[in-house]
Formats: C-alpha cells, sequence, structure tokens
C-alpha cells in the first residue's frame, strides 16, 4: 500500500492507510474473538440495547450476531420494502445485511461492503449458511463503494461514517450510489464536546 | 450532483457505558445515533432546499439597534 495522507484540512498528520491498517486490526478481531472485550458492546447483547428486534435476529447465523459491533439501529428508521436494493457501509459480519435481505426479500438485493477480509468472510459464510442468495458481499472503501450510480434505494450503515475521516467524501459516495429520492439510514456516533486537533490525529483515539 | 434533504436525527443514547474496556468516549460526551436523510430528486429540490438554508449571524450593528430599541 502506498502511503496516502489524508488531505482533509481539520485532520493533519493522519495518514490513511496507517488508520485503515489499525482499524482492520481492530475489527479482525472482533471477528476472530468477539468475547475479547472491547471499549464497545458486541453480539446480541448489544443488538438488545439497540432496540433491535428478536424477530430479525431468526435465521441469522451466530457468528454474523456475535461480533455486531453497531452504535445505532438503521432499522429503526424504517423497515425495508420487499424489492428495495440496499447498500450496507461498513457492513461487519453481515448482521445488518442480513436482516435486510431477509427484510427485501427475493426480489431485492442487498451488497455489503467492508474492507476488512476476516469480517468479509465471517459475513459471506453466514450468508451461505442462511440461504440469503439476494445477498452479496463486497470488498471496498466508503469512499469508494463498489456499485453503480443510482443503484440502490436504500444506504444503510452503522458505526461506521465516525470511521471514515473525510466524511463529505463519503457521504458524497453514498449519495453517487442512490436513486433520486432514495434513503440514507444511518446509525452512528455524535460527539458533544470539541475534539482537539491532537485528538483528530491520535489514531488510538480513532479505534478506542 | 443533488445532495441529501429531510436531514433528521431520531434517536440519540449511551451506548458505550458498561462495556468492558474503558473507552474514551466519555470524554467526548460520546453517543449513539440514528439519523434519517433522502437524496434529493433532482437539482431544482436541491437548489430550493439550499435556498431555504437559514444560517446567517445578526450583525453587531443589528444586534446593538436591536437592544437600542
Amino acid at each position: 500500500m502506498s502511503k496516502q495522507t489524508v488531505t482533509n484540512k481539520a485532520l493533519p498528520n493522519l495518514d490513511l492507510n496507517d488508520l485503515r491498517r489499525a482499524i482492520q486490526a481492530e475489527y479482525q478481531l472482533v471477528a476472530e474473538n468477539p468475547d475479547h472485550g472491547f471499549h464497545f458492546h458486541t453480539g446480541r447483547p448489544l443488538a438488545r440495547i439497540l432496540g433491535y428486534n428478536e424477530g430479525w435476529l431468526e435465521g441469522i447465523p451466530e457468528p454474523s450476531i456475535e461480533s455486531f459491533a453497531g452504535t445505532g439501529n438503521p432499522f429503526s428508521l424504517g423497515e425495508l420494502k420487499a424489492g428495495d436494493r440496499v447498500i450496507d457501509v461498513g457492513c461487519g459480519a453481515g448482521l445488518d445485511s442480513l436482516i435486510a435481505g431477509k427484510m427485501v426479500g427475493p426480489r431485492g438485493r442487498v451488497v455489503g461492503v467492508d474492507m476488512t477480509p476476516a469480517m468479509l468472510a465471517k459475513a459471506r459464510r453466514s450468508g451461505q449458511e442462511a440461504r440469503l442468495d439476494n445477498v452479496e458481499f463486497r470488498h471496498g472503501f466508503g469512499e469508494a463503494l463498489p456499485a453503480l450510480d443510482g443503484w440502490a434505494d436504500v444506504v444503510i450503515s452503522n458505526g461506521v461514517l465516525s470511521l471514515l475521516p473525510d466524511k463529505s467524501v463519503a457521504l458524497a459516495e453514498m449519495a453517487r450510489v442512490l436513486k433520486p429520492g432514495g434513503r440514507l439510514q444511518i446509525a452512528d456516533i455524535l460527539v458533544h464536546k470539541p475534539v482537539p486537533d491532537s485528538a483528530k490525529s491520535n489514531i488510538e483515539l480513532w479505534t478506542g | 450532483m443533488a445532495g441529501f434533504v429531510d436531514f433528521e436525527i431520531t434517536w440519540r443514547a449511551d451506548v458505550f457505558s458498561g462495556a468492558s474496556q474503558e473507552s474514551s468516549a466519555a470524554n467526548f460526551g460520546t453517543m449513539g445515533i440514528n439519523f434519517w436523510a433522502r437524496k434529493a430528486l433532482d437539482q431544482t429540490e436541491w437548489y430550493e432546499t439550499l435556498a431555504a438554508l437559514n444560517c446567517q449571524i445578526p450583525s453587531q450593528s443589528a444586534s446593538t439597534e436591536s437592544r437600542s430599541e
């Protein structure tokens, strides 16, 4: 990987590849050892905290549930309709993508995108086990989604936008892949106190 | 390119407290949120939305006049 310095003026001295490597390492651990203990909740207990309907989890393989690490509930903003085409940005082990696959049914399509190979491998195994043929998992980044312009009815994401240093690029990508009138249903984090530049450039704070 | 309209934060909650490892989240008042938006139907809707935004800060002279009334 070549060195790529983030050009966002709000983030001086932060290298995008260094940040991505740190995030991948953290989420590889969530994929491979979900009981390790993190600064965030994980798994079925987290899904309960975030108000996930028990029915949504029925039929979803446990490996995708145990590595769930979201910060909110994109489906609380409106359940997806049968036949919808959905992109899940930063799908992780695939829980939200698989729930979406159940909601949109066989006429719908879901594309989960993630940059961490261990998460993608887990998501793909779960998709096969659940026989959700309408769900596909692709390697990619939030700043360059592997999808055509105007393909999606809905873009969902859960705890990922905050990990992308240039939010404007990520949101422009989400807009690109959405149809006119398409919906953005996002769960993430909001900080209520000013974050100093020194903290914005501290990769340890991005992941913990 | 058309941007997003109808942005709305619909929920916020402390989703980090009680996690097994110490978090820096509390130092910054970090909360989990859900938000919703819709891609504008076309450039017309997008430009109308931009035009309707009103983020002007009253000028110093205007606020002085207001106080003197």
